[in-house]
């Protein structure tokens, strides 16, 4: 087992795995669970989401038509290809091409910036048509998500700019991943809830 | 011995990571334009009207965008059995909450409006309800 962490840089196998596969499974298998819990979360709030729009389909429709539609794809599209640009920073880091890796990286951050830019931009005009139910009404589940994934990939793009991503070790970079495609899986499903009725 | 190996420990051997050179880059530009496709489809068929099909039409749509973002992007798709066990184990209670939740909901009795409510309980919209109450929206 250490020579197969030879060459890797310090720290990565952790000394109570066999063999970095088995840890790499473990940790994938980790992330999963997470992910799934993160899931089941948001299972609720559809949940809730689906009741209150069979009970009040009027409203739904109304205030459906308070969205920017333009907005709403145009952050469609913007998580898409952070989803894409984060899957080919990955793909760069397994090719062994940590310079592109970053790059993707760092277009994924700007990505994630650009797409909290368009919800300001939404939620100022909603805050000033007076139709936010409350002042602090900004902490949206989605939001939470951006701003929580963003820091995982400075984080990552830190590491990756490090070296510590290549061929033979990826799996970090494989989580953030995984953590950031969940977001765009969510918004998915909410593009044509919320702004598509 | 074999047989106490982690399936892990076959797919990965040592001698396989060399071929991670020959990962192709392609799937994800295939799936990334699909998705835009996708989501261009569904703006396209959101905006049309298309009364009782427009919901399970986007969300069909929501379900095939999620499923190339899990099996690609996420690559579930070459991922061991236990990561995908996990994944699909969660869709299954998400279905269970949402289906039952929904099932009682839609086949309740149809409850009073209260006098005044700016917005009733009705499932569908009377003819030409809201070009009469909305006319701030043109």
């Amino acid at each position: 087992m250490s020579d197969e962490a030879a060459g890797l840089p310090e720290g990565i196998l952790a000394h109570h795995f066999s063999s970095l596969d088995r840890q790499n499974e473990a940790m994938k298998l980790g992330m999963w669970l997470f992910r799934s819990t993160d899931i089941l979360l948001f299972a609720g709030l559809f949940t809730g989401y689906a009741v209150y729009r069979f009970q009040f389909q009027l409203a739904f429709t109304e205030c459906s038509r308070h969205l920017n539609i333009t907005l709403g794809t145009l952050n469609t599209v913007v998580l898409i290809t952070s989803s894409f640009t984060v899957a080919m920073s990955i793909h760069f880091a397994r090719t062994d091409h940590p310079r592109a890796a970053a790059i993707c990286l760092a277009l994924t951050i700007l990505f994630a910036l650009g797409f909290l830019g368009i919800k300001a931009v939404e939620y100022s005009e909603h805050f000033r048509e007076h139709a936010l139910p409350g002042k602090y009404y900004a902490s949206e589940e989605v939001k939470v998500a951006v701003v929580a994934g963003m820091s995982v990939l400075s984080w990552l793009l830190w590491r990756t700019l490090q070296g510590r991503y290549s061929s033979r070790y990826y799996t970090g970079l494989e989580l953030g991943g995984l953590y950031w495609h969940l977001v765009d899986l969510v918004w998915i499903f909410l593009y044509p809830l919320l702004y598509l009725i | 011995m074999a047989e106490s190996a982690l399936p892990s420990d076959k797919l990965h051997s040592p001698d396989d990571r060399h071929e991670e050179h020959g990962h192709s880059a392609v799937p994800y530009l295939v799936v990334w334009i699909a998705l835009l496709f996708f989501t261009a489809l569904t703006y396209v068929t959101g905006t049309m009207h298309l009364g009782g099909w427009a919901l399970p039409l986007a969300l069909s749509i929501a379900c095939i965008k999620s499923a190339m973002v899990a099996l690609i992007f996420m690559h579930l798709k070459e991922s061991s059995g236990a990561t995908r066990l996990v994944f699909v184990t969660a869709l299954v209670f998400l279905a269970l909450l949402m289906f039952f939740t929904v099932a009682d909901v839609a086949t309740r009795f149809k409850p009073a409006t209260p006098a005044g409510a700016p917005f009733g309980t009705e499932r569908s919209q009377p003819e030409g309800l809201l070009e009469h109450e909305m006319p701030a929206e043109e």
